[in-house]
């Protein structure tokens, strides 16, 4: 690609990101009452970054990362920032389409695009970019964006989590990266550093537990939308701003809890999310099922609850025991779906399902997703089994499909009521 | 219980707890004597009978002398010493399960001070695959096997064999780290020799010698590296379902995050990914809890009595242990 084109393509990627960004950042505002007032700063956030282009984290040297596997401890205690690169914009998918297969994931394809059209600022100083070997899509993707200029760095993960060889395999593999981030930014990571990362990241994850148990409400404090784009946010914002931000939503959320208000309709149907990740500002599904009137109380994707929900627990304070806590902490708990077995996740879900009381599920997979596409039989049938419904629903980034989503969620949504009044009716 | 004491109790960090409760069950069990404290002399843990100053008596002891008899002993009252005995064992074992190894053995206690001792030093542990540990901790059943036929094979001819000599009485004493590193601790090193009295004294206690140095060289490398071997635990295995002190799980709230098994001493993956078996214990636990302080699911392990929960998982527990250990570090 030539100099000038590849100008050209950055010029309309990043128009084409502020404008989806900006429609969708409206949406998420102005369509619903009630925000919460805790949640300006994550509307701020969002656009000064995706609408306005101040993207920026201080003075540390920025890592990537492309999934939610990557121990983002480590880059801490390395002393860089890390940034999760994947992508949920439509403008980025477009450039991605122009060199990757078309029945490709939208997500690789908007990641790759992103990291083609070189259209954010920290992309010019990115010093690492960790790629983990998840699923085939983004591993490959790996090698293409190597070919871009960027320093990729393949971060292997075993195909399995239920072996202790693979467990082994993994451990190594982390120490190996830990070597490589250091030779990254200079800095060692040393007992100390791993430390403050662990307790920061920590604290934020004991934080979004207690966001997250705040939505097991009844009625629900909190819209999905909302929810959706604060954990997003973990994505690209400083850790603990961000964490100051979401104990001041907590505080906020608490007392709509004790008061018993909520943004949504009284009686709207409670939904869990589950499949291939939302990411901003393709939250078009959480929207558009909260704009039918009912109400996203739990998830089950890595842009969200997986990324966020696990802790690090440490047996004893030292190097040789705390990467390999580190390395536990992404790979045990992790139900995506590119392990072999995936039992754990059904089991999330019928737990999620009812520990937040879920009227039905919401099963989301982007058009050539294939691991999320196969895995929605087996969990369907496990919650429909459970007495759970759920719909899948195949979409992508573009905004074409709108019209028929809504026809088919409104017609969940709908069979939910018609189910409740049953219910009730039966009781009266 | 209130709910201010259970949460309490809940927030407490087990480890603290334990390592106390550990110096206090020491100083009763090797030092008991100085009081004339005897408390049992069927113990259901290694308070070796050779330091003199011992506040009660491991029952591998007496066990080993008991079955010394005859098949018509067996028949006669004689018997009921052994029944007895047998009997005080298995209530002491009853109330507080495998507990006994986590909080009162003092092999077990001496094994955990040399794993602070390595980590104060900074030394790393070895690292073995969970398949070598399985292959060797068949051992303590053939430990336990031999020790009962031995003594059985001094007054009895067993299989056509010849009877045993006298000198295997207590043929697992003879090997065990008890005899000869709890003594130590009362100014007695009378048991770090070999004795050349016979040829089966001097394998036993050549054989004893090496057990100890192992012992203390393993338990450097690999924490409560002896445990894995201890024919003790095995007979406790017996009888733990039936103990009152439980180890629960509720597999529908465990993620498989690993947190248990991570921190586990013995390395009990079952505690992770066993997701239908209640009671958890398996033959190499403790009971020293600490997978309950890891784990950050509510109420998804649990230390019981009947109708009781005296100590459970919790996600605030789990946040505020984890809190306090950073900021000690700090």
């Amino acid at each position: 690609m030539n100099v000038e084109r590849q100008e050209r393509v950055r010029k309309s990627a990043v128009k084409g990101l502020a404008m989806e960004s900006m429609e969708a950042l409206v949406q998420i505002r102005e369509s619903f009452d009630e925000n919460p007032k805790a949640m300006d700063y994550f509307y701020d956030l969002y656009h000064r970054t995706y609408c306005l282009g101040e993207w920026g984290n201080g003075k540390r040297p920025e890592v990537g990362t492309l999934c939610v596997q990557v121990p983002e401890e480590l880059i801490l205690a390395a002393g860089a920032f890390p940034r999760r690169l994947c992508s949920g914009s439509h403008a980025f998918d477009q450039v991605g389409s122009e060199f990757m297969p078309a029945k490709g994931c939208p997500v690789v394809k908007a990641t790759v695009g992103l990291l083609q059209s070189r259209a954010l600022p920290p992309l010019e100083e990115m010093r690492l970019v960790v790629n983990p070997t998840s699923c085939d899509q983004k591993k490959k993707a790996g090698e293409m964006i190597a070919e871009m200029g960027y320093p990729v760095y393949s971060l292997e993960i075993p195909p399995s989590r239920d072996t202790e060889e693979a467990r082994a395999y993994w451990h190594r593999s982390v120490k190996r990266l830990s070597v490589a981030l250091e030779k990254t930014t200079g800095q060692r990571i040393t007992r100390k550093r791993l430390h403050e990362a662990i307790r920061t990241t920590n604290t934020a994850r004991q934080e979004y537990r207690r966001f997250s148990k705040l939505r097991k409400a009844q009625p629900s404090p909190l819209l999905g939308k909302d929810a959706l784009l604060v954990t997003n946010a973990y994505f690209f914002d400083d850790i603990e701003s961000w964490t100051e931000a979401l104990a001041r939503l907590n505080l906020e959320l608490e007392r709509r809890v004790e008061n018993k208000l909520t943004p949504a309709q009284k009686r709207a149907p409670r939904f869990l999310l589950t499949g291939t990740p939302p990411v901003f500002p393709n939250l078009k599904v959480p929207l558009l099922i909260e704009q039918l009137g009912a109400v996203i109380v739990a998830d089950e994707v890595c842009s969200s609850n997986r990324l966020l929900y696990d802790a690090v627990t440490m047996d004893t304070p030292f190097l040789y025991d705390m990467i390999p806590a580190v390395a536990d902490r992404y790979l045990k708990p992790c139900t995506c779906p590119i392990f072999d077995r995936n039992e754990d996740r059904k089991r999330k879900l019928l737990d999620m399902a009812s520990d937040y009381q879920v009227d039905g599920v919401i099963y989301q997979a982007y058009a050539g997703c294939h691991l999320y596409e196969m895995e929605q039989q087996s969990m369907g049938r496990a919650l429909t089994e459970a007495g759970v419904p759920m719909l899948y629903l195949e979409t992508d980034y573009s905004p074409d499909d709108a019209g028929q989503l809504s026809t088919r969620v409104e017609a969940f949504v709908e069979s939910i009521r018609n189910r409740q009044r049953k219910l009730e009716g039966g009781r009266s | 219980m209130s709910t201010v004491k259970k949460r309490s109790i809940n927030h407490g960090d087990v480890n603290r707890f334990r390592f106390w409760f550990q110096i206090g069950a020491f100083v009763i069990l090797v030092y008991g004597g100085y009081w004339a404290l005897d408390i049992s002399t069927s113990l259901p843990t290694f308070s070796c009978v050779f330091p003199s100053s011992r506040g009660g008596t491991c029952y591998l002891y007496p066990l080993q002398h008991q079955v010394n008899m005859t098949w018509k002993q067996f028949a006669s009252p004689r018997v009921i010493g052994v029944l007895t005995a047998f009997g005080t064992f298995v209530f002491l074992f009853l109330l507080f399960n495998k507990a006994w190894c986590g909080f009162a053995c003092p092999i077990g206690t001496v094994q955990d001070w040399i794993t602070r001792l390595r980590l104060r030093m900074g030394i790393r542990p070895g690292v073995y695959t969970e398949a070598t540990f399985n292959r060797l901790k068949v051992l303590k059943y053939v430990l336990l096997v031999l020790l009962i036929l031995l003594p059985l094979g001094i007054s009895n001819s067993l299989l056509g064999l010849p009877k045993f000599s006298h000198d295997v009485a207590t043929s697992f004493c003879m090997l065990c780290p008890g005899r000869t590193i709890l003594p130590i601790f009362t100014g007695d090193f009378s048991q770090l020799t070999i004795d050349f009295s016979s040829k089966t004294m001097t394998v036993l206690t050549g054989l004893g010698m090496a057990v100890l140095g192992t012992t203390l060289v393993g338990a450097f490398y690999k924490k409560r590296f002896f445990c894995l071997f201890c024919p003790m635990s095995a007979l406790h295995y017996v009888f733990s379902k039936g103990a009152l002190l439980g180890l629960k799980k509720d597999g529908a709230k465990c993620t498989r995050c690993g947190n248990c098994y991570r921190v586990c001493d013995m390395g009990i993956r079952e505690i992770a990914d066993d997701l239908e078996r209640r009671n958890i214990v398996q033959d190499d636990c403790m009971m020293c809890f600490k997978c309950v302080a890891a784990c950050p699911e509510e109420g998804c392990l649990k230390v019981t009595v009947p109708g009781l929960t005296v100590y459970q998982s919790t996600e605030e527990g789990f946040f505020a242990r984890s809190a306090s250990r950073l900021n000690h570090e700090r």
